[in-house]
């Protein structure tokens, strides 16, 4: 392995490099020195792995309150994408696709956008200008080219090691005219990927119910582009949640009058009643493997956690007591179920063995905790809780410990993780209105997405 | 139905309005009684008129309430409040139902549904337990209080339908509530 020298910035804070910070290359080079015996091929691929756990390493404290907003110890990649260029400028719009790129990676909190001349990336004999990158600290350069062929929007990409001069990735994508959207998004799942072990999901779709009145079910890119309206009933639809196969929905919906359990298949916009017992047919989850769902009935008195089959028999009712109980949400190796309860006199988080069993209290740290969505690799849990009288983003280990409050302005509500765990999509007033905002898994990077007013989002798993 | 509205709806509504005031157990007594002799007029022009033979006296009465009663019974029916975060009866929603269940003896027919409601604070799928829960103890105290729960079934809405669409203590208040409807 040869011995590399890499440039770190700490604590770096907005999405792209400014000019006070360009005009800081001397105390960059510092660092450069300070960092350079320690660090080696593959520092910074191990940095971008293990980043979301390293940001919740935990502290040995039972449930310490810590606020996290701004943790200046994580290390953004500096990288650069350079604008596609194209031979038939009146057609293809490369400007505009790397543009989406860019966005895409900076709404992961990982990179830092840094903004370059134009010709850089295409300099030295067609090749990049890897000397002048390397000064300005750069470390990962995307480049494309975008041409028409046929009725196909072809891009030709490239990812580069600035500091190797080295070619990390090279990849050509192809798409209708109309995805012109979708080619950026399959391009920065690869340099996720190819960076991080761990593909993006930029490919994704996340689902929400609109804040209006009727409260129609909509779809959208997890940008916030190609808004589709998924429900037409003009009554109360709530609480949408994806099938593992991303085909279809499950929703609770007062079409008939009350609050029942219904399925919708997004494609063809097919629906059907999953579960309409009297009283509530509330907050439905299928199990990952999609052969079970969970949901809060209260046919029997009190609202209660059941398994029921995707047809909608009851196989199992698995809480007992005299709280409501509501909001289950899987683990990601189906044991167990995460849901709220206040059987305590205010609402918590409990969890419970999917075969039943004492359900053990999660959450201690405020007086008001709802919402949990487990994290896709297991470890952590979001949800929402009362601080200071309102309400946040939080995460928390599945031990109870290292609880993260990553919000902090407004109301924030109904957290739910991406796909790839490195993202949280919620609900926020804090612009005014109820909208739908990402944010990565530390919070550092908040961003409002939906077109539309909106709440309770589901963010929908990869489709390839 | 359309000449008689004119005149029993503003009648039989301000004496309600007066009873509410009152709070004395007579007074809805007695206007129920004046409500259904009024409305028993009204109501003959919307159902039948004639039951064209005795068979159909008992199925006459066994069928739809009579749309000015059921607003007459909805005009009086209070709305039950709650504190924050809370399904308890607190003494004033005590008071309310006592009343509402005095209205509700005297319109055996009419059915209800009680609507339970949160404020906007909190998350939206815990709101519609909470709100399911406040219907329950609404109805449950009815049932104390002599009210065939069989008569009334409910719904919750959580926080989706407020009442009062401030962002404020005031709005709030209002929409923390069991709205009981009176259906047929």
């Amino acid at each position: 392995m040869t011995k590399r020298k890499r440039v770190l910035e700490p604590g770096a804070e907005g999405s792209a490099v400014d000019a006070k910070s360009r005009n800081s290359m001397i105390g960059r080079r510092k660092i450069d020195k300070r960092f350079a015996c320690r660090t080696r091929s593959g520092a910074l691929l191990f940095l971008l792995l293990f980043m979301p756990f390293l940001a919740v390493m935990p502290d040995f404290a039972r449930a310490k309150l810590v606020i996290d907003v701004n943790d200046p110890s994580l290390v953004r990649m500096p990288i650069a994408v350079g604008d596609f260029i194209s031979d038939q400028p009146g057609i293809v719009n490369g400007a505009e696709l790397a543009r989406i790129l860019k966005n895409d990676l900076y709404l992961t909190g990982l990179f830092q956008l840094v903004e370059i001349d134009p010709a850089l990336p295409y300099a030295a004999n067609g090749g990049p200008d890897f000397q002048k990158m390397s000064e300005m600290g750069i470390q990962a350069l995307v480049s494309g080219q975008v041409h028409v062929q046929g009725d196909q929007l072809v891009l030709e990409a490239r990812l580069y090691d600035v500091a190797l001069q080295k070619q990390e990735l090279g990849k050509r994508f192809t798409a209708g005219p109309r995805q012109a959207r979708q080619i950026a998004h399959r391009l920065g799942d690869r340099i996720m990927g190819q960076l991080t072990g761990i593909p993006g999901c930029f490919s994704t779709r996340i689902a929400f119910a609109g804040a209006g009145n009727p409260r129609e079910l909509f779809t959208m890119d997890f940008d916030g582009h190609d808004l589709r309206q998924l429900t037409n009933n003009g009554s109360i639809n709530l609480s949408p949640r994806w099938s593992p196969d991303g085909r279809s929905l499950l929703f609770t919906s007062y079409m008939r009058g009350r609050p029942e359990t219904w399925w919708l298949e997004t494609a063809t916009g097919r629906q059907a009643l999953i579960s309409g017992r009297p009283g509530l047919n509330a907050a439905a989850r299928y199990a990952p493997d999609g052969r079970e769902i969970a949901l809060s009935l209260n046919h029997e008195g009190i609202p209660k956690i059941f398994i029921i089959s995707p047809q909608g028999n009851i196989l199992k009712r698995l809480t007992n007591g005299r709280g409501n109980d509501i909001s289950p949400s899987w683990s990601p190796d189906r044991s167990t179920i995460a849901y709220v309860s206040d059987q305590a006199g205010t609402p918590q988080i409990y969890l419970i063995p999917v075969t039943g069993g004492q359900p053990r209290r999660l959450t201690f740290e405020s007086n008001y905790a709802t919402d949990p969505d487990w994290s896709p690799r297991g470890d952590l849990l979001t949800f929402t809780a009362r601080i200071e009288g309102r309400f946040q983003i939080c995460a928390i280990r599945t031990d109870g410990t290292d609880m993260r409050v990553l919000t902090r302005e407004g109301s924030n509500q109904a957290p739910a993780w991406s796909p790839d765990g490195r993202m949280i999509v919620f609900g926020s007033n804090r612009d005014g209105q109820s909208r739908i905002w990402i944010m990565d898994a530390r919070g550092v990077v908040q961003a409002p997405i939906s077109p539309v007013p909106g709440k309770a989002p589901a963010w929908g798993p990869e489709v390839r | 139905m359309g000449a008689g509205s004119p005149l029993t709806r503003p009648v039989s509504f301000a004496l309600f309005g007066r009873i509410s005031r009152i709070k004395s157990p007579f007074y809805p007594l007695l206007c129920l009684i004046l409500l259904c002799a009024l409305s028993a007029g009204c109501a003959q022009k919307v159902v039948k008129p004639n039951p064209p033979h005795p068979g159909f006296s008992g199925a006459h009465r066994a069928g739809p309430v009579a749309e000015q009663e059921l607003q007459a019974v909805q005009a009086n029916l209070k709305v039950i409040y709650f504190d924050y975060d809370q399904y308890t009866l607190v003494p004033d929603a005590q008071a309310a139902l006592q009343y509402n269940a005095q209205i509700l003896q005297q319109a055996p027919h009419v059915r209800i549904v009680a609507e339970g409601h949160c404020d906007e604070r909190g998350a939206a799928e815990y709101n519609l337990a909470l709100g399911e829960r406040r219907a329950r103890s609404a109805v449950n105290f009815l049932a104390s209080l002599g009210i065939d729960p069989q008569r009334i079934s409910t719904v919750s809405y959580g926080s989706e339908l407020p009442a009062d669409p401030g962002h404020n203590e005031a709005a709030w208040a209002q929409n923390r509530r069991v709205y009981l409807r009176a259906v047929q």
